[in-house]
């Protein structure tokens, strides 16, 4: 379902990301996880040099994903597990 | 004639917790060992441990690593991998998994992946897997703390 009207919703960030944005949570508004790349550069300086990933509701995103905003979203830089 | 119950015939994979504030403590290792003196259908126990390494990065060694975690995904992810190896490796006793946060200096141990089996083979083929998954797919972020203050964000190749 697409939103008519775009609130905000709260993004989690970690790691090295989190570290840039000064921030581990940023409110943004997109409708799809490409919008939300586009959002997230506004907001966080060097991100296009950055590794990092899309987690939509604990899921790694491949290409593109529409957002109704209701769904746990997160920017992972490169895991270091282990 | 009651039926004997074994472990391995109730597998519910709940999310468990797998880390640890700080260090992983070789007196826990120990203890771990220990507990499964009981279990007397086990024949074969194969422990992974990952230790904080001093690598040196543009001449600056690396003074300990500081563990983050995206914590109810790594869960998640973490229950789909136990149920794949339960899956793949059916002979398996019990797995244990645990993962440090926070501050761990080079030299302390900060991962712990441990199977029991009957036989060795599959004890040690699922701990091999077990290490590379989570290293590939948990969501856990290290900061390498190097000599002088400044620190570089480590990543699994």
């Amino acid at each position: 379902m697409r939103r008519t009207i775009f609130e905000p919703m709260k993004v989690l960030l970690f790691g090295l990301i989190a570290e840039r944005a000064g921030t581990p949570t940023l409110e943004l508004s997109a409708a799809s996880t490409n919008e939300l790349k586009v959002r997230l550069a506004e907001h966080i300086e060097g991100l296009a040099a950055l590794t990092y990933a899309i987690a939509v509701d604990h899921r790694m995103v491949i290409g593109n994903m529409p957002l109704n905003g209701h769904e746990e979203v997160a920017v992972l830089p490169p895991f270091a597990g282990g | 004639m009651m039926p004997t119950i074994r472990m391995n015939d109730v597998k519910t994979h709940r999310k468990r917790d797998i880390f640890v504030e700080g260090p992983i403590d070789p007196a826990f290792i120990a203890g771990s060992i220990a507990k499964h003196a009981t279990r007397t259908d086990i024949g074969a126990h194969e422990i992974f441990l990952g230790q904080v390494r001093a690598d040196v990065i543009d001449g600056r060694t690396v003074e300990a690593i500081e563990y983050s975690t995206y914590r109810d995904m790594a869960l998640e992810r973490m229950t789909a991998i136990r149920e794949e190896a339960f899956t793949k490796w059916p002979g398996m006793t019990c797995l244990h998994v645990h993962h440090s946060l926070g501050t761990i200096k080079a030299g302390e141990l900060c991962f712990m992946v441990f199977a029991s089996a009957p036989h060795r083979q599959s004890a040690r083929e699922a701990v091999a897997w077990v290490v590379d998954r989570i290293k590939a797919d948990l969501p856990i972020f290290g900061k390498e703390i190097v000599e002088g203050g400044g620190h570089i964000w480590k990543r699994n190749t």
